[in-house]
């Protein structure tokens, strides 16, 4: 069987009614954020549930090719989903976070534009290695042409491969995914440190000022961690490796969607209820 | 996705590691208490043997939940611990004496939704994945606090969030200089993310062996040990930073000399070959 003509497997199936009770469960979460805190918390959970679903979605972009791509053997960058979504993440928050105080819309660009030109090095590096390293040519096994330069593709697959390297369809996605992975963490950030600095100095005691390393530093380990979860909660919606959006596992996003809006909604809650309680 | 690689043969089952990991645990972070009741700092390094007991127990569930092929790697696993770990872990300090308890409900529910998210939304099916999720929620949580124990002492949010600053002989309070203020928690955070995952990926495979992969873990959780000792010297007194430094580098070295007999046990055949002898004259 070619690897062009192979189906999506088995765990691409949706579940109508986990996907209603996940639904349902994001209302519940929103509503005890509303009753606790309405204003200025369910703002910010609002924010947290936009930003998590941006990681969500963005993740299904990057181009994730696991041990088979360190063996030149499938497309992609060779490693996992977790720690790719992570290391892009992580750097568009560390991008952003410099940008904090310059207004939402700037920092949130700015932690996208961090985490896409860390994806836009990575691919690069990766495609460099490839072809230099490993002699190779950059080839797609999923679709007979690159839906953005329509080059063919089959000519340039090794027999017995899934593809291999890193082709511009995949480039271009591991960018977006980055881009939308480092925004989606830099919003998270953004919505707790503005909440953290308006309550904390009441809740303990202290000046604004004195307040501001608390307030970083909480708001950067929930970003962190819920960064984390919902990094690896698409990697189970994945299962495994992904060329990008050409990819028909990319189809699965709408799963992912519900899944990170709840898991997002449910740690905001917690991260939410540290101040408001 | 259902298809189950490896099966446990013999060893210790899995609920009594379990349950002598959370007993232990929860004991050792309440050991830390007497800190408070005796009002000094030298039972500092009960947090640090928590952290040890609850990685032992966590890196088996990592065993239980990755030997279903769930193709995403074994690290992934660790990362998602800590990650909604560390979100019980902050809330439950607002809780003063009962935090730990707090942190271990918090995190249960937390990997509870997760697992039903993992389960059911994503339709993974795989039938360990609600109580392994939930399992390693509390273990994150567990072992970040077992950390903030060890390196400042106590696990409520006052103290994880303030510490003293001594300026031209004067002591006062600051708020940089704390586990939280001063991203201590974050060092914490990857130190207990990488103990947890390495010993499963480092064991696994056919010749994979229960008392050889724990042993390694522990081995982790005390070099994890060593690192927060010493960081724990910005945050407590020299003498009890002293205590769990040496505490962390003699279950090192316990723990370090009896996994390398357990591979050499394992290892089809070993061959104890010296360096290659230097040439002289050339």
């Amino acid at each position: 069987m070619s690897a062009v003509a192979a189906k999506p497997q088995a765990g691409g199936a949706m579940n109508p009614t986990a996907m209603g009770v996940g639904v349902i469960m994001l209302l519940v979460l929103l509503g005890i954020c509303w009753y606790v805190s309405p204003g200025l918390g369910l703002m910010a959970l609002i924010g947290v549930v936009i930003g998590g679903v941006l990681i969500g979605f963005g993740t299904h972009f990057v181009p994730v090719g696991g041990a088979p791509a360190a063996m030149g053997q499938a497309p992609g960058i060779a490693t996992g989903v977790a720690m790719l979504a992570a290391g892009a993440g992580l750097a568009g928050l560390f991008g952003g976070a410099w940008a904090a105080d310059q207004g939402l819309l700037v920092a949130t660009i700015t932690g996208g534009v961090g985490g896409a030109l860390m994806m836009a090095i990575t691919c690069m590096m990766v495609n460099f290695i490839y072809v230099f390293g490993m002699g190779i040519p950059s080839a797609s096994g999923k679709v007979a042409k690159d839906p953005i330069t329509g080059d063919t593709q089959a000519e340039f697959k090794s027999q017995g491969t899934e593809g291999h390297g890193l082709p511009f369809v995949s480039f271009v996605g591991g960018v977006t995914g980055g881009f939308l992975g480092g925004a989606g963490g830099t919003l998270i950030y953004l919505q707790l440190l503005s909440l953290y600095e308006a309550k904390l100095p009441a809740l303990m005691g202290v000046p604004a000022a004195q307040v501001m390393p608390i307030a970083v530093a909480t708001a950067g380990m929930f970003a962190v961690g819920m960064f984390l979860v919902n990094a690896v909660l698409t990697a189970y919606n994945i299962t495994g490796t992904i060329e990008g959006p050409h990819d028909p596992k990319f189809k699965r996003w709408p799963r992912s969607i519900v899944a990170s809006a709840v898991a997002s909604a449910l740690c905001g809650l917690f991260a939410i209820l540290i101040v408001a309680m | 996705m259902t298809v189950k690689v490896e099966v446990i043969e013999g060893g210790i089952p899995h609920n009594k590691i379990m349950i002598a990991g959370l007993v232990t645990t929860l004991v050792c972070l309440y050991l830390t208490y007497l800190n408070v009741l005796t009002n000094t700092e030298v039972f500092a390094f009960f947090g640090g043997l928590a952290v040890v007991a609850a990685l032992i127990w966590g890196s088996h569930t990592i065993k239980v939940l990755c030997s279903y092929g769930i193709g995403t790697g074994v690290p992934s696993a660790g990362m998602i611990a800590f990650g909604s770990g560390v979100i019980a872990m902050l809330f439950a300090t607002k809780f003063g004496l009962a935090a730990p308890i707090v942190a271990l409900v918090i995190a249960a529910v937390i990997g509870f939704i997760l697992g039903y998210i993992s389960n059911n939304i994503l339709n993974m099916k795989i039938p360990a994945m609600v109580q392994a999720l939930t399992e390693m929620a509390i273990v994150g949580a567990l072992t970040l606090m077992g950390f903030a124990a060890m390196m400042t002492g106590g696990f409520t949010f006052e103290g994880l969030t303030t510490g003293t600053i001594s300026i031209l002989g004067m002591t006062v309070n600051s708020n940089q200089i704390s586990f939280i203020g001063g991203g201590l928690i974050a060092v914490a955070f990857l130190l207990g993310a990488i103990a947890i995952q390495h010993p499963f990926n480092a064991c696994l495979g056919p010749g994979w062996k229960q008392d050889r992969m724990l042993m390694l873990t522990a081995e982790c959780g005390f070099l994890s040990m060593i690192v927060a000792a010493i960081m724990s010297f910005a945050l407590i007194s020299a003498g009890a930073a002293i205590i769990s430094l040496i505490v962390a580098i003699v279950g090192w070295a316990y723990s370090y000399s009896q996994y390398i007999c357990l591979s050499k046990r394992d290892a089809a055949a070993w061959l104890d070959a010296k360096q290659i002898p230097e040439m002289e004259g050339h």
